[in-house]
């Protein structure tokens, strides 16, 4: 396969690619260009952080878990290509300047971050450096440098990168499906191909199993499945929408909702990972799945021309097994709109960038002092994504009161025997469970509970 | 060198001052060279095989089969480590940890390593090794290694320091102890005693860098070594001891260093690199996945340590003990013995005694992580500390100001103290506006003091002035925390030159002396004393030289502000000299102009930090944060001052990540679960307070202008510190480190039930 892409400004053409093969390796070993680090290979550090850009986004990426495949057509900026004529960008004047770099080997990382959040205008930089690790500075001077880099003006580079992705005609390759219709003619014809939409765990099989992953395909053009639409009863979510740009929407129409995945994982992973990929990948702890399933989200799965829906719930079997026939995939996620009362709770030993403990999600609709609906879902606390189905039974019909929420405590053992694990305790997920319904209920009523809110 | 008192009043021109960093542009440009930016040509890939097993014989190896795999040129096991340590422990254990002999002693145990000309090939040949394992019974908790039915896990190691000796091997390896004083009698006059026994796990130094190396043995038996390290002199005396190498035949050259923080100041590949590239006859790369450095590269202790500490109605403690097992790994060291020593180090204490216990386990071999083994210490006393400050009613900064060692105190580790900085330090906490800050709901403060004795060493430096006046300071000191710009601004100093015109340099082992490493918080301590005493000997050329181009005696010509002067009224009419134009003269006076210095830095003066710390605490699900963190730490004389910032700050922040959430977790089965950083949580951004640091500088009397190492006493108080600050929020005292969420919510409901 030909890959072909724009590094710092330049066309590279690659013939016979591996498209498996990950932009570190290319990077470090092919190109010389040992700006960008590898510090964990698993994407957890973001020492190998570097900038993605095509016609309507700017994303930062994890160079060691992005694919070839993936920046094929797309224009890709390093350490080495953000300053412009010898100069120096901005951010990288300010980081010396504020002392932000001490041993300097995450640096790169940090400024391809700050460079990245500055151009989509992020001004929270716990959001944007949630996926750089420094083990040096205690971060003090790193933010003060940003503060001090956030009025700058977005680098020449941006445009003149859009330009030559046109008119170098550097087109999305025609060996990959672009739309949710060609995924489906492929999967018909080879119906063991494996999709890879963000790569953030596919590319852990690369880097750390050495898998042979064939065959395999690259969802990244199929531009049909990236948006979200407001339908009458629903919005309809496509299968390849990223989790950044799905948080920017979730903040929109769920804040509790949003807040959740603002700590899903980090930008850098957000920006690859997609809600198709999250979901079919079954994962007892992705924090989409329990929120979807409170909200009461449907799947629509596609084989040909045919398609068939389920509630989200119903698609997780059991641990690894997933209600998926061959020839399958996730098309698109359709989540009721009446779901305003959705309160997420994550609870990780770290705020940012960690996996759940146990994630809490409630949908409770409270009339005239009397539940009319509940829909309760966690993540970690079984070997699946799992509604809490005598709580809600027990919730509904009920008094929205003290006296409902102390009955419920007894039943939690009932719908959930949690693991004992390195993140958390079986006791310790089913203490908090039982917690997080308090606090629900206290914040319902109107108290600030969070530890996070009360200091904010 | 002692202290010049004129120093103090002195106005300095570059000491103390923040010039940017000489090595800023290469860091954020991405030209800055780590251990794995590094090639030559024809190198090799080389991959290790790690023991899956924490305790196991090995029976056999065989290497056949990897070795016919296309693209393989070797395949090392540890016959092809000889044993040269003759008869040296402690270098036997650096042998055996790089490539296990006779058993694998943890997970992540070398037990063979293959080079080939690429990473594909060497992992498929990794995978045809065959090694026939005798699964032995291991122990990985430092309780349970010390219980009677734990299996012993070297048979070769009894109890050393007890009398009478011991007769039966056993996982202790050594009992120190330290104090003076009768504690009995001390703690019969205590009207209070806190006694209570607390745990802390081990943890890793978490540098984002992982160990990276390129070998090349040459036929002629010179080699060279390109390495990340904090010390590249000791590593080519290890390599060289290790390999049967002529220690001048080897010539290694440190990288820039991705953080280090004590656990690049061992070997753990390179020796195996070495020999691959012996065996292949050709350069080897290897560079450590990050799974390797958590299961493989040396963490820190994991401890076991109980307290007793008694004081009477006034406030005056009457005794204190403490009793510290800290795990080793598999091999001795003295751990617990560090531990033993900082225990009290901050108190002034009639009656004192520590004991220091060393246990093996089966764990990576343990390696200096910052202020090695203080952190740990300084938790279990401090919250005693703190605890008994409640018990008797005393404030507890007041409570500590009360027993506060000062110049002239017996430490509880023997030495006489000179003048040192906790009193100041406590004080300065006192008057801190932080202390008096409100606090909401949900949070507490803690605060706790902490001691490191710092380190001197060996130290080489070579300085030369250019034609143009310019200089070049060539340090054999790797720079981890911005030497090469506060000794640039020492030379700059002692010259009378400006900074800009200094360039600092880290010189490879073939071009200077003999350095120790870049460990004790000894870099810019030692460094600068070389440098100035370089730039001296530098000066006092450059006086001769003056006299020679002016023709008059040597004895008319004195040095100032960067000038040679003609002395007297005598030679009145003659303009100074400068440096520029004494150096353009320097082919026709005499040549070239250089200082050298070679020393032991002795009088490293200790250390002492005071840090406060707010959390706050969400009572239903333990998660806790950060609010407010201020740092108070002595630095005798602060060179650049944002770099000693930048050292206050890091160490706060390695602590407090310790304090709240890194932990190595082991399973049953003795393997490491958590070797990555998703798992194992160092903290981000969001993580973290703007640390906020206050200097103090009472001058290190050992020491010309005063300087006292600061890059390690910062990471000592943070996890008493946040200890005493949940355990204050939640009115139930922590005594298990870390503070993680399930830890706090647990501590909670047992204290309602």
């Amino acid at each position: 396969m030909n890959i072909r892409f724009l590094l710092n400004g330049e066309t590279i053409t690659l013939e016979k690619a591996r498209p498996e093969e990950t932009l570190l390796d290319l990077l470090r070993e092919d190109r010389g260009l040992c700006g960008t680090k590898e510090g964990c290979n698993e994407g957890d550090c973001g020492a190998c952080t570097v900038i993605v850009i095509d016609e309507n986004s700017v994303k930062p990426l994890n160079a060691c878990i992005l694919l070839l495949g993936q920046v094929h057509g797309k224009a890709v900026r390093t350490i080495e290509g953000v300053g412009v004529d010898g100069k120096l960008h901005p951010i990288q004047d300010a980081i010396i300047k504020n002392h932000g770099s001490q041993c300097g080997f995450c640096t790169p990382g940090i400024i391809m971050s700050l460079v990245a959040a500055q151009m989509n205008n992020e001004k929270d930089h716990d959001v944007a450096l949630a996926g750089n690790l420094c083990r040096c500075t205690g971060y003090a001077p790193i933010i003060r440098a940003a503060e001090v880099a956030q009025q700058v003006v977005l680098p020449e580079w941006l445009i003149f990168d859009r330009e030559k992705l046109v008119s170098c005609a550097i087109l999305p390759s025609l060996e990959q499906p672009k739309s949710s219709d060609d995924i489906a003619a492929l999967l018909v014809k080879s119906p063991k191909t494996r999709l890879i939409a963000g790569a953030t765990d596919i590319g852990l099989w690369l880097t750390k199993e050495f898998r042979d992953i064939s065959p395999f395909t690259f969802l990244n053009q199929a531009n049909d499945l990236t948006k979200i639409e407001e339908m009458e009863v629903d919005y309809k979510i496509g299968a390849m929408v990223n989790i950044e740009d799905l948080r920017l929407w979730a903040a929109s129409v769920s804040p509790s909702y949003g807040e959740l995945l603002r700590r899903y994982a980090s930008i850098q992973i957000r920006y690859a990972a997609t809600i198709g990929g999250n979901i079919a990948n079954g994962s007892p702890i992705g924090d989409n799945p329990p929120a979807l399933i409170a909200a009461g989200a449907r799947i629509e799965l596609r084989c040909g021309e045919s398609r068939r829906t389920l509630p989200l719930e119903a698609f997780f079997i059991e641990y690894g097994k997933q209600d998926l026939r061959d020839g399958e995939f996730l098309e698109s996620i359709f989540v009721p709109k009446d779901f305003e009362n959705l309160c997420c709770y994550k609870i990780s030993k770290r705020f940012d960038q960690d996996i759940s403990a146990v994630c809490g999600c409630f949908n409770i609709l409270v009339q005239e002092d009397r539940i009319v609906k509940a829909r309760v879902a966690f993540g970690g606390m079984a070997a699946t994504p799992k509604r809490a189905t005598h709580i809600e039974e027990a919730l509904i019909g009920r008094d929205w009161s003290l006296a409902t929420i102390q009955s419920c405590e007894n039943l939690w053992d009932k719908d959930f025997t949690p693991l004992s694990d390195i993140r958390a305790s079986s006791a310790y997920r089913l203490k908090t469970a039982q917690n997080l319904l308090w606090r629900y209920y206290r914040e319902s009523l109107g108290e600030t509970c969070n530890v996070l809110e009360v200091s904010a | 060198m002692s202290f010049d008192a004129t120093n103090s009043s002195k106005s300095f021109k570059s000491v103390g001052t923040r010039p940017l960093r000489p090595d800023g542009v290469d860091k954020v440009t991405g030209r800055a060279r780590y251990g794995a930016d590094f090639n030559m040509p024809g190198q090799l890939v080389a991959r290790v095989l790690r023991s899956k097993h924490a305790h196991a014989k090995i029976k056999s190896i065989d290497t056949s089969r990897a070795e016919t795999v296309k693209g393989v040129k070797a395949v090392v096991t540890a016959a092809d480590l000889p044993d040269l340590t003759d008869g040296d422990p402690a270098l036997f254990a650096v042998l055996d940890n790089c490539m296990a002999r006779n058993k694998a002693m943890y997970d992540g145990h070398a037990i063979a390593a293959v080079a080939a000309i690429d990473e594909k090939a060497a992992k498929a040949a990794l995978k045809l090794i065959a090694v026939d394992y005798e699964i032995l019974p291991h122990v990985t908790d430092v309780d349970a290694a010390t219980l009677p039915d734990a299996p012993v896990l070297n048979e070769a190691i009894f109890t050393q320091g007890v009398e009478p000796k011991s007769t039966r091997p056993s996982n202790i390896a050594n009992r120190t102890e330290f104090g003076h004083g009768d504690v009995d009698v001390g703690f019969s006059h205590a009207d209070s005693v806190v006694e209570r026994s607390y745990k802390t796990e081990q943890t890793h130094q978490g540098y984002i860098e992982p160990h990276a190396c390129v070998a090349n043995c040459n036929p002629d038996g010179t080699a060279e070594l390109w390495v990340c390290t904090q010390g590249h002199f000791v590593y080519r005396q290890v390599c060289a001891d290790l390999l049967g190498i002529e220690v001048s035949k080897l010539r290694v050259t440190s990288s820039e260093i991705g953080g280090g923080f004590g656990g690049k100041t061992h070997v753990w590949t390179e020796p195996v690199a070495l020999a691959l590239s012996r065996k292949a006859n050709r350069p080897v790369k290897l560079v450590m996945s990050r799974d390797e450095v958590f299961r493989a590269s040396g963490p820190t202790s994991a401890t076991s340590i109980d307290v007793k500490i008694g004081a009477n109605k006034d406030g005056i403690i009457t005794a204190a003990t403490a009793t510290l097992r800290y795990t080793s790994g598999p091999y001795a060291d003295m751990w617990a013995e560090l531990g033993a020593m900082t225990s009290f180090a901050c108190y002034d204490l009639e009656n004192v005694k520590t004991v220091g216990l060393e246990v093996i386990v089966n764990r990576p071999k343990v390696a200096a992580y910052r202020a090695p083994s203080a952190p740990m210490a300084a938790f279990a006393v401090e919250s005693a500390i703190d605890e008994l400050a409640q018990k008797i009613g005393m404030n507890p900064v007041d409570f500590r100001i009360q027993n506060v060692a000062s110049e002239g105190t017996q430490s509880s580790y023997g030495p006489i103290y000179g003048p040192i900085g906790i009193g100041p330090t406590l004080e300065a906490a006192k008057a801190h506006p932080h202390m008096s800050a409100p606090l909401g709901k949900n949070q507490g403060r803690g605060m706790a003091c902490g001691f490191w004795f710092n380190f001197g060493g060996q130290t080489c430096t070579d300085l030369n002035i250019s034609a143009d006046g310019t200089v070049t300071i060539a340090v054999g000191t790797v720079d981890v925390g911005g030497s090469r710009a506060s000794l640039s601004l020492i030379a700059a100093e002692e010259l009378g030159l400006s900074y800009d015109n200094i360039k600092a340099v880290v010189a490879d082992t073939s071009t200077l002396g003999y350095n120790d490493m870049t460990d004790g918080s000894r870099g810019t301590f030692s460094t600068s004393m070389a440098t100035i005493s370089a730039a001296r000997n530098a000066i006092e050329i450059m006086r001769h030289r003056a006299a020679l181009m002016w023709d008059i005696p040597l004895g008319d010509v004195y040095w100032e502000d960067g000038h040679a002067h003609a002395a007297g009224t005598k030679h009145g009419n003659l303009a100074p000299l400068s440096v520029k134009d004494i150096a353009a003269e320097a082919g026709k006076t005499g040549g070239p102009i250089a200082g050298h210095s070679e020393l032991v830095a002795d009088g490293a003066g200790v250390s002492f930090a005071t840090h406060i710390c707010d959390i706050d605490v969400d009572p239903e699900t333990g998660s806790s944060r950060v609010v407010r963190y201020t740092v108070i730490q002595d630095a005798g004389k602060a060179v650049h001052p944002s770099y000693v910032e930048g050292q206050y700050q890091g160490g706060a922040a390695q602590g407090i990540g310790w304090a709240l959430n890194e932990e190595y977790i082991y399973g049953e089965d003795g393997r490491l679960q958590n070797p990555g950083f998703l798992d194992y949580r160092i903290p981000v951004c969001s993580d973290l307070p703007m640390i906020d640091t206050q200097i103090l500088e009472i001058p290190n009397p050992k020491h010309p202008y005063g300087v006292r190492g600061v890059g390690e006493t910062s990471i000592v108080p943070p996890l008493a510190a946040i200890a005493n600050a949940v355990s204050n929020a939640v009115g139930v005292r922590m005594t298990h480190i870390p503070v993680s969420p399930p830890r706090i919510l647990a501590a909670l409901t047992d204290a309602k039930d």
